[in-house]
């Protein structure tokens, strides 16, 4: 594939990346996410489960810069922190969801007959369940806990990675160099592994940003609830429901945490869109017209 | 198919679901016949089975106060008063106490109450070994000499009596056929002043006046008991007339409450306190200088502060100031080093330490994690496990837990306050705390007669409980409850018990 | 009536028909997998603290957990037919019947969250569509993308701390049924719908405006515009009534969605539905509870994806052949 000037695919990608004003943004913003997240633990101000009760409900100021909690202690170092839990949960459960969803998905749009049914059969039964209702019923078994949130996060979202590979597979699996090797009598892992994979990761990419973005979310509900991340280990949604009991005299307890679900999400979203503008073919082409005007 | 038939269907789809929104399946009740003198008022969790002799749930006990009696029960100074009984006489030498009982009383299902009704209750607590059997423990014989006497044999002078008989609902004269029925721990009918008519599940109960009740119909149509777990949410609902009563209300709004105008609020200290049990069946917790550790490591204060808000009083013991048998003790502070020094005396370095919590009080989830910090620079890293209560009981009665967070409520006489708890057969003493200096101590209150001795025997035998660490006292909190202006007749007690059967709503209903 | 049977519509009902109730037996069987794998003794759960051997066994019969895992899995399916889910462990309420009284608060959340999500979605994504490419297409996308984004429960708070506990305009928490109390209803509606319908609508926006822009480049609204007919009734006649229908069935989409996801919005607004009934039941390990509420809202959402579909099909005839 090569685009009307001629360039090779990935070079003119990064480029109709950088083009739009919003992705650059979202993507930036979600590097310092990243990063953060990783270091989250060295830059603390304030131990995270300091409790200084003298100095509780306390607004944002020089020293305490989202306030203390109900408990005295420091809102910011807890966000911090939290948010690197949330991130943790999010792409572990992702890859997971990924590794899984994508092996299925693509066995069964490569292999077709049976194995095609069998696979999407079961598929259809997960979709079957509202998100959170499955992951509630996951935790439900296993009890609450990071882990089982993991998990529970993972196993909802396999379907609609093992949905995407395999409309892709299925897509791709007919292309003619496909169809040759196979004719040639090429080992079919090695098909996969060559022209499959490769040809199929657009959509892929895409999905994963939505995912990661609906997984945050997803985690954020569960640890809600009191079913996910446990105390004394902060986590953004528990920050927000010990937050309701004070949400008039200490509206930064509720404020910070939400707003940075919010902004993670939103970045992880717009990103998502970006790429999809860029990896899509469809969509590729109608912003390469217009840029060429 | 055309657009007109797809719209079409839309419509009725739409009708549909729209009449499935407006229809409530069950009965009506909760509204009641005349909604404007209706009570309705929001308790923060649902009771878990409406059994009194079986429940131990403090929400299920605000229910059935209205539902059922004793044979007496307190008054507002916690005097033991007439009830289902009218009088009653000791024999000399304190072992056989008679009851007289009123007549004209009839159960809620309209089958009257009789001698057999005390006899069948109480021998029911006491052979099958109830959630309260040990407030029988004296009690040899329980008979009927007649429909309106019940005679009441002793092994030993038990001068609490009275107030094992009608302390709390625990002991609630029951109708045989409505457990024998199994209808009970749903339905439960009894002879108190409103009738038990619907339950729905995570929203609410409804009790009716009973017309009939011994001493006088209340003035309210009902009470509409509401479940709201969020104190902040029953705050709002109380001040915007949604509902009537509430004693869920957040502790940090107390103080602004006070001037709040527009409800009436009461802040009254009650009997009720909160505790620490390390499991002395694990160790290191089985070693007295471990325990009195982690009663310097924590931050009492700190504890209370962020409970209660100042509302709360901090205790080493379990009897609060203002009680007669109340004794002062101090002799645990926060001191790390102290701590420190105890730990490394009993040679023991724990790593971690489980503590189990529950959803249901959230009072003790707040404090784990004060604990948790408090504990840090000890080297134990606290787990804080939280679950919901029943998992929670289960857990106990097990001793699956190194360290657990629990009150008492509404306790009254001394004996109420120490026996079943640390006594070495007590029936509560899921610590298993066994010292025989407290044993004699207990044993001897229960039977002392002189005021005094009696008084001296608790006073000893709470100050070797603290001082052994049975249990880590932390506080006495008040009863917080807030009311509408438009209700009166009403008082919050000092045991927590909240009872309706007096209380009048002026016009203009809660809806 | 013969022509009918065989008219393509009806087989591919029936054929959806057919695969829907495949789906639903793996949803049985899944649903009642998941309550048997669960750790723990659900009948000591059950019995709480104290009990005797007695009444442990008897239970334990009474629940049919003694008998083999197969045996009781078509025990459950026979009783599930005859509308009998079991009995709730916590206080012995038939599950059916809890089922059905919570379940005019969560319907009626998702109708009028809908009905908001709809009344913003539609203008906001047509509006968006017709200018494509300019500024305003953007904003309205770039709003939507807030939507998405936004923790649902956390609106829920916000919207509470500024309505209802602030300004005091609504109440904070709370139900009542339309028939009984229709100004109550609506009051205590407000807020909760909102919360659902503002997220549904930033969703469905997004669809909508996809919706106008392909009908939009199809070819019969060019053949109109070069008739000569003025533009503004090329959009209304022939853009919007076409675009209409997938909006509707994403409409249904969106219903399902909401019927799962309201979980966090009940327990935010303590709003007496499903979700918050089987919140409550995995908080208490209420199985019979957990598995008729998982069944019935996974249900409704096959049932409700099942007349989308057809809907759907009814309407595009490619799709029928697929």
């Amino acid at each position: 594939m090569s685009t009307l000037t001629g360039e090779s695919t990935r070079v003119a990608s990064w480029r109709l990346l950088l083009r739009n004003p919003v992705t650059v943004v979202s993507a930036a913003v979600l590097g310092v996410v990243v990063v953060v997240a990783v270091v989250a633990n060295w830059i603390t101000p304030f131990g995270v489960n300091d409790v200084d009760v003298p100095n509780a409900l306390r607004a944002p100021s020089g020293e305490h810069w989202f306030g203390t909690d109900e408990l005295g202690r420091d809102v910011f170092s807890r966000v911090l922190v939290a948010m690197q839990a949330s991130m943790r949960v999010a792409v572990v459960s992702v890859a997971f969801a990924v590794v899984v969803g994508v092996m299925v998905g693509v066995i069964a749009g490569y292999r077709g007959g049976w194995v095609d049914t069998v696979f999407m059969r079961v598929v259809d039964v997960m979709f079957a369940f509202p998100v959170l209702l499955l992951a509630l019923a996951v935790v439900a078994i296993l009890g609450p806990g990071t882990t089982t949130t993991i998990l529970a996060i993972g196993i909802v979202y396999t379907p609609i990675f093992a949905r995407v590979a395999r409309a892709s597979t299925l897509s791709v699996r007919v292309e003619p160099y496909v169809q040759m090797s196979r004719a040639m009598g090429t080992g079919s892992l090695y098909i996969l592994g060559r022209h499959i994979v490769p040809n199929i990761a657009g959509p892929l990419i895409v999905q994963t940003s939505l995912s990661l973005a609906f997984a945050i979310l997803s985690e954020a509900a569960l640890s809600f609830l009191g079913l996910g991340i446990q105390p004394p280990q902060p986590s953004l949604g528990r920050m927000i429901f010990d937050s309701q009991g004070f949400v008039t005299m200490a509206w930064w307890m509720a404020v910070f945490p939400g707003a940075t679900i919010f902004v993670i999400v939103l970045a992880f979203n717009l990103v998502g869109d970006g790429l999809r503008d860029v990896l899509d073919p469809k969509q590729r082409t109608m912003i390469e017209a217009r840029s060429q005007r | 198919m055309t657009k007109p038939a797809v719209l079409a269907a839309v419509g009725v789809v739409v009708a549909v679901v729209a009449a499935l929104s407006g229809c409530s399946t069950g009965s009506r009740v909760d509204l009641g016949d005349d909604s404007s003198s209706n009570l309705v008022a929001a308790i923060a969790g649902e009771p878990d089975q409406l059994d009194p002799q079986k429940t131990s749930a403090y929400f299920s006990f605000e229910v059935l106060e209205n539902v059922f009696d004793t044979l007496v029960q307190p008054d507002a100074n916690l005097e033991m008063q007439p009830a289902l009984a009218e009088s009653w006489e000791v024999s000399p030498d304190q072992l056989a106490w008679t009851f007289h009982l009123r007549r004209g009383v009839t159960f809620h299902d309209g089958s009257p109450f009789t001698a057999d009704d005390v006899v069948y209750s109480y021998r029911r607590i006491i052979d099958q070994k109830l959630a309260n059997a040990d407030k029988f423990s004296a009690v040899t014989g329980v008979t009927a000499p007649d429909q309106s006497t019940v005679r009441i044999t002793l092994k030993q002078p038990t001068p609490n009596l009275l107030t094992n008989l009608g302390g709390f609902k625990g002991v609630a004269i029951v109708s045989r056929r409505n457990v024998e029925s199994g209808q009970i721990a749903t339905h439960p009918v009894g002879t108190g002043p409103f009738v038990f008519a619907s339950q729905k599940s995570g929203d609410s109960i409804t009790l009716k006046a009973n017309s009939a009740y011994w001493a006088g119909a209340p003035k309210v149509s009902g009470v509409t008991f509401r479940f709201i777990s969020e104190p902040s949410t029953a705050l709002s609902a109380l001040q915007a007339g949604e509902i009537d009563w509430t004693d869920s209300i957040p502790p940090q709004r107390v103080a602004s409450l006070k001037s709040d105008d527009s409800l009436t609020l009461a802040a009254t200290p009650s009997n009720d306190y909160w505790y620490l049990a390390l499991n002395e069946a694990r160790p290191p917790w089985n070693d007295v200088r471990v325990r009195q550790a982690i009663g310097y490591a924590i931050d009492r204060d700190a504890i209370v502060q962020a409970t209660s808000y100042g509302t709360a009083v901090a205790n080493q013991l379990a009897i609060p100031k203002g009680n007669p048998w109340y004794t002062p003790y101090d002799g645990y502070r926060h001191d790390i080093e102290n701590a420190k020094r105890l730990l490394a005396e009993a040679g023991v370095a724990p790593k971690t330490l489980d503590m189990l919590v529950t959803t249901e009080y959230p009072e003790t989830v707040t404090a784990a994690q004060i604990i948790a910090d408090n504990l840090a620079p000890l080297g134990i890293t606290v787990n804080i496990r939280t679950v919901d209560f029943a998992t929670w009981l289960d857990e106990q009665n097990n001793g699956h837990f190194d360290m657990l967070m629990m009150g008492w409520l509404g306790n009254i006489d001394p004996d109420d306050f120490y026996y079943a708890q640390h006594h070495t057969d007590g029936s509560s003493n899921a610590q298993k705390f066994s010292n025989r200096e407290v044993d004699r101590l207990l044993d001897a209150g229960r039977v002392e007669t002189n005021r005094n001795a009696r008084g001296d025997d608790y006073a000893k035998a709470a100050t070797l409980i603290a001082d052994e660490a049975s249990y880590i006292y932390l506080y006495n909190p008040s009863v917080i409850q807030a009311w509408s202006k438009r209700l009166s007749g009403y008082e919050a007690r000092r045991d927590g018990a909240v009872r309706f059967s007096t209380a009048t709503l002026t016009a203009g209903g809660a809806t | 009536m013969t022509a009918a049977l065989t008219h393509p519509i009806t087989r591919f009902i029936a054929r959806r028909l057919l695969y829907s109730l495949v789906v639903l037996a793996g949803v049985l069987v899944a649903v009642f997998a998941l309550v048997h794998l669960v750790p723990g003794d659900p009948v000591r759960i059950a019995l709480g603290t104290r009990y005797s051997p007695e009444a442990y066994s008897a239970l334990r019969s009474a629940s049919g957990l003694d008998r083999p895992i197969v045996e009781q899995f078509f025990g459950y399916l026979a009783s599930a037919f005859t509308g009998d889910l079991g009995v709730s462990f916590r206080n012995g309420d038939p599950v059916t019947v809890t089922l059905l009284e919570r379940l005019p608060a969560t319907v009626s959340l998702g109708v009028v969250g809908i009905f908001i999500a709809m009344v913003i979605a539609l203008p906001a994504g047509i509006f968006s569509a017709l200018r494509e490419g300019r500024i305003s297409d953007a904003i309205v996308r770039i709003t939507s993308q807030f939507g998405v984004s936004i923790p649902d429960f956390w609106l829920g708070i916000l919207l509470i701390a500024l309505f209802a506990t602030t300004l005091g305009w609504l109440p904070t928490s709370g139900y009542r049924p339309l028939l009984e109390d229709p100004a109550g209803w609506l009051r205590h509606i407000v807020l909760p719908a909102l919360t659902v319908g503002l997220v549904a609508a930033a969703i469905m926006t997004r669809y909508v405006r996809s919706a106008v822009l392909e009908v939009a480049s199809m070819g019969y609204v060019r053949t109109a515009r070069s008739k000569g007919l003025p533009p503004r009734v090329v959009t209304f006649r022939h853009t919007v009534r076409n675009a209409l229908v997938p909006v509707l069935t994403i409409t249904g989409i969106q219903l399902a969605t909401i019927l799962g996801g309201v979980i966090v919005v009940e327990v935010v607004f303590a709003w007496p539905g499903l979700g918050r009934l089987v919140y409550n039941a995995v908080a208490a390990r209420d199985y019979p509870v957990i598995q008729g509420a998982v069944l019935l809202i996974a249900t409704l959402f096959l049932v409700i994806n099942l007349i989308v579909d057809v809907l759907y099909a009814v309407v595009d005839p490619r799709i029928r052949l697929a």
